[in-house]
């Protein structure tokens, strides 16, 4: 074996890690958030980043808390609070809605371990 | 040390050999990512949530089949809606008059297919009970905050309970025999629906696809090389329970104690309403079953979150269903054999599982 040889096979095996993390490997700490309002329109919004969201809907506004690469309604203007009482969602494919002010929430990642919840 | 001038020469060519390979090797990697393979449309339907999740669709046919899905959604909402105007609700008030009202043969299949769950669930399953789901509020988008109703309330409406039976179905007519009689058909119409949608997407050669209605679906063919993984939500969190990897076509319908409630004085009230004692169902959190179409594993999963983890076996074995999982508010699982092939738990400590065998009803605490 040459020298060459021995390089062209150091430098192919130092180029695996990157071809496995560029073709294979699914898991992404970057998680978002997709919250969908009374029109259904769809918005993304990162987990990265603190901060809290106003959501309008029929019956007034839906304020949406972001914390710590989790999501949350932290206040709704619906009756039973369902919506809030779901808590934080953390983990890829959770969702929580406030049906009477048709606010969604749906927690994505690339690291999807769900492609649908049952509940 | 010099590399000689020939040694250079060679490893010049072995780079550029190397080059040319990862080029080559990467191209068809890249081609075999085609854009928007899965695509996952979310969108308001039925009063609640749905997903429609497909796998090898092109851009032009996903756009067509999530408008089928809203379509055929929608025409069963407006058709079976329990209180907003409906022709549910015309049937309803025509039936509390005594009236025989002419019913088109696809309202007559459907409600023939629900009074024979109902039946087979020693009615359990009860859509005949709308007046007393009604009278707690759960007739409602969004229940106002009031309390529980009076006692006396409802044992007036179980003193004439209605049943299933009480829908005379015959030549193309409906009646009733008891003035009680509310068709409500929640715990049905949901199942029937996403049966409907999936069909739909068949008719249009879609193989793979998931349709999800607020957390209850149906799953055709799979993602790709594995099969559709389905979470299936812890009832006491947020979090999830355990994974099923759905087969061909399978439905996967949870009933649970935590879906819609209403919380009065410190005492929380779902809207799973026993018909025996016309009070929200105890000693279940939730009821899973898995079975081939959706509006069956709708129905059962209403009926077994009712019969609770001393009854089920039996109701599950009149209804056919034969991969059934119960948990209980001790957070034991009880399980049939088939269900227990099915689960994968995800929670950190390894639950108390029980295994009742259906045909023999004996169980094997784990």
């Amino acid at each position: 074996m040459t020298r060459a040889d021995i390089f062209v096979i150091g430098f192919t095996l130092a180029l695996l890690p990157f071809l496995y993390s560029t073709y294979w490997n699914r898991e992404g700490p970057a998680e978002t958030a997709h919250i969908m309002d009374q029109s259904g329109r769809e918005f993304t919004v990162p987990l990265s980043t603190n901060q809290q969201l106003s959501i309008e809907g029929p019956l007034g506004v839906s304020l949406v808390e972001i914390k710590d690469g989790q999501i949350r309604f932290l206040d709704s203007p619906c009756r039973g609070k369902q919506c809030v009482h779901a808590g934080w969602l953390k983990q890829s494919g959770e969702f929580a809605a406030c049906l009477p002010n048709r606010v969604s929430i749906t927690v994505s990642g690339k690291d999807a371990l769900y492609d649908s919840i049952n509940f | 040390m010099p590399i000689p001038k020939n040694s250079k020469q060679q490893l010049r060519t072995r780079v550029l050999s190397l080059l040319l390979i990862i080029i080559l090797t990467s191209l068809p990697l890249s081609c075999s990512k085609p854009p928007q393979q899965h695509h996952k449309t979310q969108f308001m339907a039925l009063g609640t949530l749905v997903t429609v999740s497909l796998w090898d669709v092109d851009d032009e046919l996903a756009a067509k089949a999530i408008s089928a899905v809203e379509s055929e959604l929608n025409h069963v909402s407006m058709t079976w809606h329990a209180w907003q105007p409906s022709t549910l609700t015309k049937i309803n008030d025509a039936l509390a008059t005594g009236a025989t009202i002419p019913a088109d043969p696809a309202t007559l299949s459907l409600l023939s297919r629900a009074r024979d769950l109902a039946r087979r669930s020693d009615q359990l399953f009860n859509p005949a009970i709308g007046k007393l789901i009604a009278l707690w509020g759960f007739q409602s988008d969004d229940r106002p905050d009031a309390p529980p109703p009076p006692k006396a309330e409802i044992e007036r409406l179980l003193a004439n309970l209605p049943d299933m039976n009480n829908l005379i179905i015959e030549k193309q007519t409906l009646r009733s025999t008891n003035m009680d009689l509310k068709i409500d058909l929640g715990g049905f119409a949901k199942g029937f629906a996403v049966d409907q949608a999936i069909s739909s997407l068949q008719e249009m050669g879609i193989k793979n696809a998931i349709v999800n209605a607020g957390g209850d679906l149906r799953a055709i063919g799979a993602h790709g090389e594995r099969p559709w993984r389905i979470g299936i939500r812890d009832p006491q969190s947020a979090g999830i329970i355990a994974t099923i990897d759905t087969g061909d076509d399978e439905s996967v319908f949870t009933s649970g104690n935590y879906e819609r409630f209403f919380t009065y004085d410190g005492v929380k009230y779902h809207h799973i309403i026993d018909p025996r004692t016309g009070y929200p169902a105890v000693g279940t959190l939730s009821a899973t079953v898995i079975h081939s179409d959706a509006s069956t594993a709708d129905a059962a999963a209403t009926a077994l979150l009712i019969a609770g983890s001393e009854n089920w076996q039996k109701i599950a074995r009149q209804m056919g269903v034969s991969q059934v999982m119960l948990i209980d508010s001790k957070m034991r699982i009880h399980m049939t054999p088939e269900m227990n092939q099915r689960v994968y738990f995800r929670t950190e400590t390894k639950p108390e599982i029980i295994i009742s065998d259906l045909d023999t009803q004996s169980g094997n605490q784990k």
